[in-house]
């Protein structure tokens, strides 16, 4: 037997430690740097792309003037009267820009603030003030000379005025304010259109006709409303606190606390809540489009309201509709009159281009567009025709509109603190409207809380 | 074995699972139907009918209004961020985790202190800070709070590097490897988990920031998703079917990667919170 | 040897630079800038003018901010409890494990997924007054956002309905790791499932529960988005949480120095309320699961 040699002790080799499988050992410091490397690239690529995204998409050789308004019948106007802009000024390319009137000033404010407002943009009577006062407006005054104002519309003139300057172009006039309504519900009801020139509201229930009409007017639970009565500043309530004798502001004041005021609301809260002839409040507080799209789906019979609205209801309406006078108060037939400008925009990089682009927006030419398609009011007065033949052409009585304004007037608020004291008073009025608060309690707390705000 | 009162209690379970999960979708069902609806026959008819003949149109109106722009913004932000702030979150956490250096402890509980700073307190000075550096309404606001790194990712990170055994670090280092190599060999490929919880966490929570965005941007240009959604309830106010097909395209995203994701997205909520 | 410890701190300092700058300078440094601005008037649009404690004066004295505070109090009494409870029942229900629960577990994290702005707008068509689905089914027009008692519980409906799939999660990952033998004891000993429930889980959730109570009130303190698209603040106020104030003062009335006050006071409610819940708690969560 041979034997087996015997194995020769292996010596005791300290033990390695334990290691799970890595992964194949890298060569170098290469791979994690080329890991490194090519997550800053991945980085870089989007930075890039995040850079040529906010590249400015400037058509070689043209500047490009921005436009903001909250219109959107009256954009399209604008762009046609840009195209022809264009023609005559092949350099310079306009683009109109809309945003919602429901934040339309609160977005500007940020916008502007934050340097990114377009180059021109509407404004309004009352949200003006503070955009003059920090200087972010171009001075109309010095860049087109005090003698351009001879050619606009006064109203509209005085109220862009601020310090013995004017601060706007004046664009449109709303007019006045009147009372749209559906011939086919009128006449379901046996009413005679005619006899709407001659409403009267009051108070007083034996002179008071608009009542009686508006209830005869009214269908089954909440299907057809008579009227549109709400808490709707330019359309509803400033008119019926001027007809009542009442005011609503005194300057940059409020001063809606008086007893002519209060008739008129508490008028208004009746119709709504005890009367129910017009759209419950938590509509229409919120909805400023609540009524008019009623009345367009043939749900409202009166619809009271401006200009502003007559190229939506001539080109939606499915039924026959006229246009007559608003109601008389107890002082009489008063309406409200606003208008809009286009200011420009004192930090746009563009001056040059924004003085051309608003000498053509308050211009004839360039403010006729407005008034040919009949979408609003030209506030250039030598533009005015156009709007006056376009709603003749069609067979539709514009005068009720413009009528209203030969008797007395009461003013667009405005000031420096309208937009925070206007906040202030919503919520009362919104609970006022709605019948919970009442009248003669909501509107000393809501001025108070109103003028409060609005001096911050 | 199933008792038979265990037996009818599993049918009651049931019943209450499903009661619940009627109430949790049915939203959402509502929702997508009425995008799919015509403004016409919403208007006129009552508004839980299906839609007669479906229509895309909503989601047309969604591209005239920009929506496509908005998608690829809010995506890029989002990639921006999660790349960033995991990258330089790692860096830290490491550093936090595995280094030792003067000042270490004092500055981790620092950034620990931040996590009780409420978002909704910064809003304000953040907004000042950006209007003072000229920085509003730019790509670069929207990133910059966000992109370098999130105590609540570093902490998270942090414990995690801990439990790697220092063997394996130890290990990597006698070969000769420098930190770099250390976190893209070893610390990375085994915190794997961790980092895909973390990636899918500041996906969601970026992609549906609205506040910051909506204060920070105005305007078509750098508008994010959410803020496009909300404003598109106030432009259209009342076009109900407009403003349905904006919250689909809004959650549709997060839901398809939710439901494809969604192990690994209920593990990430359950162990980043215990934590 | 000293050069590796420097080169430690170098390196260790290099890797710390971008989340130090970015702690510093987006969270540490607005901590100091929110103080000083609520001593200046800023309308946005105007220059930064000082006024020393005028706003704090204002804000203190009109009660818009206090009426804030309490409806945010209000609405998290509201919704903390019950999120938690619903996520709880939710929890004990999928922790049976049966077939087909890891379908539902994914179907209620749905709502929490997704933008909080997004479900607002898809709920405040839901609760439209005349258009919208759930006064269809119901046939009443019932006026959940602008009826000033329905608003907020509404609203903190709308959260709780978001919130429970999430909070599930947690109290399922609790429940799950209570470990077996416990409960086949407790039956051993002729424990009911209502005993066992009391006994056992709810104990043994403390610490799950904690953590959900916590966070749930400093998230709930701090909803936004949810009352901008739902009620704009609401019927008088009524829904008004301080983080929309807070907003609503910056942005829609442009008093900045007001907002930062309010930023301010905020920041430390919620400060204390997280240490003195901390310490409330530690003494109470010291359960050992050996």
């Amino acid at each position: 037997m041979i034997a087996r040699p015997d194995r020769p002790d292996r010596p005791d080799r300290p033990k390695r430690p334990k290691q799970p499988k890595q992964p194949k050992r890298p060569t170098r410091p290469k791979f994690s740097t080329l890991t490194a490397l090519s997550l800053a690239a991945a980085m870089a690529l989007l930075l890039v792309s995040a850079v040529t995204l906010g590249r400015e998409t400037e058509p070689p050789g043209r500047t490009v003037v921005t436009v903001r308004l909250w219109d959107q019948q009256v954009a399209g106007a604008y762009r046609r009267s840009f195209d022809e802009f264009t023609r005559r000024h092949p350099g310079i390319e306009v683009r109109v820009n809309v945003v919602a009137f429901s934040t339309y000033f609160d977005t500007l404010r940020t916008d502007v603030a934050g340097g990114s407002a377009d180059d021109i943009f509407w404004i309004s009577n009352a949200y003006f003030a503070p955009y003059v006062d920090s200087g972010r407006l171009v001075d109309v005054t010095s860049s087109f000379g005090p003698q351009a104002v001879a050619g606009w519309e006064p109203s509209v003139v005085d109220q862009f005025t601020r310090d013995r300057r004017l601060w706007g172009v004046p664009q449109l006039t709303d007019a006045g304010i009147a009372l749209y309504y559906n011939a086919d519900l009128l006449s379901a009801a046996g009413v005679d259109p005619a006899v709407l020139d001659s409403l009267r509201w009051s108070p007083d229930d034996t002179v008071d006709t608009l009542r009686p009409l508006l209830s005869r007017l009214a269908g089954g639970r909440g299907r057809q409303w008579a009227y549109n009565a709400a808490n709707d500043l330019q359309g509803i309530y400033l008119n019926y606190i001027g007809s009542a004798g009442g005011v609503f502001s005194v300057g940059d004041r409020f001063a809606f606390d008086n007893a002519q005021a209060a008739e008129a609301f508490r008028y208004l809260v009746r119709l709504i809540n005890v009367d129910k002839v017009a759209p419950p409040a938590s509509a229409t507080n919120d909805n400023g489009d609540f009524s008019r799209n009623m009345f367009l789906q043939g749900r409202m019979a009166l619809f009271q309201s401006g200009t502003y609205n007559l190229a939506a209801v001539a080109a939606n309406a499915p039924f026959r509709w006229g246009v007559a006078l608003l109601p008389a108060g107890p002082a009489g037939r008063v309406s409200v009159t606003n208008g809009i400008a286009a200011a420009g925009n004192s930090a746009s990089p563009h001056p040059e281009s924004v003085r051309e682009v608003l000498a053509w927006m308050g211009g004839t030419d360039g403010n006729a567009y407005l008034g040919v398609g009949g979408a609003a009011v030209p506030a250039v007065l030598a533009a005015q025709r156009t709007y006056f033949d376009y709603w003749a052409a069609k067979g539709v009585d514009v005068a009720p509109f413009f009528d209203v304004l030969h008797g007395p007037r009461i003013s667009a608020p405005g000031g420096a603190g309208f937009a925070a004291g206007f906040n202030a008073l919503k919520p009362y009025f919104d609970e006022m409207f709605l019948g919970r608060l009442d009248v003669a309690q909501a509107l000393p707390q809501a001025q108070t809380a109103a003028n409060a705000a609005a001096e911050r | 074995m199933t008792s038979p009162s265990r037996a009818i209690s599993s049918a009651a379970v049931y019943a209450m699972l499903g009661v619940g999960a009627i109430i949790t979708l049915a939203p959402f069902v509502f929702g997508v139907v009425t995008s799919f609806t015509s403004a016409r026959q919403f208007a006129t008819g009552t508004p839980l009918q299906v839609p007669d003949p479906p229509t895309v149109a909503n989601y047309a109106g969604l591209a005239d209004a920009g929506f496509g722009r908005t998608v690829v913004v809010t995506a890029l932000m989002t990639a921006v961020i999660v790349l960033g702030q995991l990258t330089f979150s790692v860096l830290a956490a490491y550093a936090f985790a595995r280094l030792t250096f003067r000042g270490r402890d004092a500055i981790f509980w620092a950034y620990i202190a931040t996590l009780m700073v409420p978002p909704t307190v910064t809003i304000v000075p953040l907004y000042l800070m950006m209007a003072q550096a000229g920085l509003r309404n730019t790509f670069w606001a929207l990133v910059l709070p966000f992109v370098f790194g999130s105590p609540y990712a570093i902490f998270l990170l942090r414990e995690y590097f801990r439990t790697i055994p220092a063997d394996l670090i130890n290990a990597a280092r006698l070969d000769g490897a420098s930190t770099l190599d250390v976190l893209v060999h070893v610390v990375i490929p085994v915190s794997k988990p961790i980092l895909v919880t973390l990636t899918l966490i500041t996906v969601v929570s970026q992609w549906n920031n609205f506040m910051w965005p909506l204060v920070i941007t105005s305007g078509p240009k750098w508008r994010v998703l959410t803020v496009a959604t909300a404003g598109l309830q106030s432009q259209y106010n009342g076009q109900w079917t407009l403003v349905m097909a904006a919250t689909t395209v809004a959650t549709v995203p997060l839901i398809v990667a939710f439901v494809a994701f969604q192990r690994h997205i209920v593990r990430s909520i359950v162990v980043t919170g215990l934590k | 040897m000293v050069s590796a410890r420097v080169r430690t701190t170098t390196t260790a300092y290099a890797l710390l630079a971008p989340s130090l700058f970015g702690v510093a300078a987006f969270l540490l440094l607005p901590m100091f800038v929110v103080g000083w601005l609520s001593l200046h008037h800023w309308d946005l649009l105007g220059p930064i003018r000082y006024v020393g404690l005028d706003n704090w004066r204002s804000v203190l004295s009109d009660g818009t901010f206090g009426n804030s505070l309490v409806v945010t109090a209000l609405f998290v009494a509201l919704v903390v409890p019950v999120q938690s409870a619903l996520g709880l029942l939710a929890a004990s229900m999928l922790a049976r494990q049966l077939p087909g629960g890891v379908f539902f577990r994914t179907l209620y994290v749905l709502p929490w997924i997704c933008a909080p702005i997004a479900i607002a707008v898809l709920w405040h068509w839901l609760l439209a007054p005349t258009d919208g689905a759930i006064n269809t089914l119901l046939g009443r027009q019932v006026e959940w956002l602008t009826d000033p008692g329905l608003a907020l519980p509404v609203v903190s409906a709308v959260t709780v309905w978001t919130n429970v799939g999430y909070v599930a999660l947690f109290f399922l990952a609790g429940i799950l790791a209570i470990p077996e033998e416990i409960y086949r004891a407790a039956r051993l000993d002729g424990a009911g499932p209502w005993q066992r429930f009391r006994r056992i889980t709810l104990p043994l959730l403390r610490p799950t529960l904690f953590f959900v109570l916590v966070t749930g009130i400093i998230s709930a303190a701090q909803v936004f988005d949810t009352v901008y698209a739902l009620t704009g603040g609401g019927p008088q106020n009524r829904t008004d949480l301080v983080a929309h104030r807070i907003y609503a003062e910056a942005f829609g009335a442009a008093a900045v120095g007001r907002a930062a006050v309010m930023a301010v006071i905020l920041f430390a409610i919620l400060v204390i309320a997280t240490i003195a819940q901390h310490l409330y708690f530690r003494r109470r969560i010291s359960y050992d699961l050996a």
